[in-house]
């Protein structure tokens, strides 16, 4: 069969490329993390980096959060660029205000992000504070059990005659 | 000369025209007392549900203005919408952008799936109800293929929620949790404390606006025609075929989407069941409307939802009440789903013949003036 190159056919195919870019910006903006929210404290080339007393963490324009020494906490958050804003106090009880851009990879699902090391170092790139994180095996895989497949609502019906 | 019907007549013919829904009607008049359930609760109902299925049973209307009958094969629309769904939640895409791109992932499966129904079902003219219904349980058997085994191993599938602990299959429950109701909270009102989700009702619009325009366009003209006569439209040099199996193909792909609506309100995918329950609900709601095989409307399609859903709701309460089970209403609610259905088809044939002796009778007598 010759494929005729009309203009229905080209209208027809700029169609389907149009809905086809635009499912893949769909995937970019719908896409959905979790960013974990981790005061604890950490270890980074031998240097200990204390967790914070206390401290208040708001991603984009979310529920701020307030978090104390060795909370963990998390946010669900779409798309890939997002804004991390820390408030916390020193031992002076002087008010700081941190603010940070993040970007997230595409098909990383779940992040963790140290509070005590971004406040550590908030001009560090996000390498830094920010690690892609694999939940424990244990946490997703199911039981062992065989779930029972119903693939017919009356077979139960059946098997009680 | 033409035949004059008494009043006496015209009246038992009304009332015979709209069998279903005054039937309805009586049940919904003594269920709702019964049931105990407040004006506002049960008007809160209604809302939910005229906003979770008209879609649905909206996709129905176009392959009966074709003359196809009703479209039991829409549960294959359902399937595609549900295999967008189980995609989008592996992929973690949620809110709206989920429920477009689950629409987006239906379309083309959607089409194929209709196009396939719509050119079987024209090798069975005539039987086209019977067959589309047979379809979908050969359809279903594909679909289990697919999911159960494909999905995993062929198609790859990361989340272990998803998955079956066995690593392939999808489970028999799917959480939509990323895609719950953010289409019905989008735009969400509450006058008097009742929800309305305004984003949603106005899609449905859109798609009632669509079919309006679409019934005035050449091709819904061409369908009405086909539908009409086969031959006649065939005589005029419309493609009876190509058609009939357009207004399959539209019909499912509007199934999907209006699954995915559906869902989207419920929260949860049941995937080896839901589309299967969905095609008989949607029928026997259009059915308790007033729509028959051959003519359907719009407006069968809400007042097919009001009526239908409000005895899906009282029904349960209301044996309670009555009898002190409500299992008794569950049963009955079942048991009127399929009923229905099963009357209108009859009181369809009955019509059609009754119609056949009356204008049999009105040419004999015109027959018989003109001698």
């Amino acid at each position: 069969m010759k494929l005729a190159l009309t203009r229905i056919f080209w209208i027809r195919f700029v169609a389907i490329l149009v809905i086809l870019v635009f499912s893949v910006l769909l995937f970019f903006i719908g896409k959905q993390h979790t960013v974990l929210l981790d005061n604890k404290t950490v270890t980074i080339e031998g240097e200990e980096i204390r967790a914070l007393q206390l401290v208040e963490i708001q991603i984009n324009n979310l529920e701020p959060m307030e978090l104390a020494a060795r909370d963990r906490d998390k946010e669900e958050v779409t798309g890939q660029k997002h804004s991390v804003t820390i408030i916390y106090t020193d031992s002076n009880w002087e008010e700081y205000t941190i603010e940070r851009t993040f970007k997230l990879p595409l098909m990383q699902e779940m992040v963790l992000l140290s509070i005590p090391t971004l406040v550590a170092n908030p001009e560090a790139d996000q390498s830094l504070w920010l690690e892609n994180y694999e939940p424990p095996t244990y946490a997703v895989t199911a039981a062992d059990s065989e779930e029972e497949v119903v693939t017919d609502d009356l077979s139960v019906l059946l098997t009680d005659i | 000369m033409t035949l004059q019907m008494t009043k006496t007549q015209k009246l038992l013919r009304i009332i015979g025209n709209n069998t279903v829904p005054i039937l309805f009607l009586v049940i919904c008049a003594f269920g709702i007392p019964l049931s105990g359930y407040s004006a506002n609760y049960l008007v809160s109902e209604i809302v939910i549900r005229i906003s979770r299925n008209s879609f649905l049973i909206v996709s129905l209307l176009i392959p009966i203005l074709a003359g196809m009958g009703l479209n039991f094969g829409m549960t294959l629309g359902a399937m595609a919408g549900q295999i967008g769904l189980i995609l989008i939640s592996d992929w973690g895409i949620v809110g709206i952008p989920g429920i477009i791109l689950a629409m987006i992932i239906s379309t083309p499966i959607s089409v194929i799936l209709g196009w396939w129904c719509g050119k079987i079902l024209n090798m069975a003219r005539g039987r086209e109800m019977v067959t589309s219904y047979i379809i979908g349980f050969f359809m279903n058997g594909i679909y289990q293929l697919v999911v159960l085994y494909g999905m995993g191993v062929v198609i790859p599938i990361r989340s272990n929620s998803l998955l079956l602990p066995r690593g392939y299959g999808i489970r028999n429950t799917v959480n939509l949790i990323g895609i719950r109701r953010s289409l019905d909270d989008l735009l969400l009102i509450r006058p008097f404390g009742i929800p309305i989700p305004l984003a949603t009702l106005f899609v449905i619009a859109v798609l009632c606006l669509f079919i309006l325009w679409f019934k005035k366009t050449k091709l819904g003209q061409d369908m009405r025609a086909v539908g009409q006569d086969l031959e006649v439209a065939r005589a005029a040099g419309i493609k009876v075929e190509h058609t009939r199996i357009v207004s399959i193909v539209i019909s499912t792909v509007f199934a999907g989407y209006g699954m995915i609506l559906y869902l989207q309100n419920i929260g949860t995918l049941n995937t080896y069941n839901s589309h299967m329950q969905i095609g008989m609900f949607s029928v026997a709601a259009l059915l308790v409307g007033g729509a028959s095989v051959s003519k359907a409307n719009i407006r069968n399609v809400f007042l097919g939802v009001i009526l239908f859903h409000l005895m899906f709701v009282v029904s349960p309460m209301a044996g309670k009440n009555l009898i002190g089970q409500a299992q008794l209403g569950e049963y009955f609610r079942v048991f009127v789903s399929y009923g229905v259905i099963t009357i209108s088809l009859v009181l369809y044939e009955v019509r059609k013949k009754r119609d056949q002796h009356y204008a049999g009778m009105q040419l004999a007598a015109e027959q018989e003036a003109s001698t």
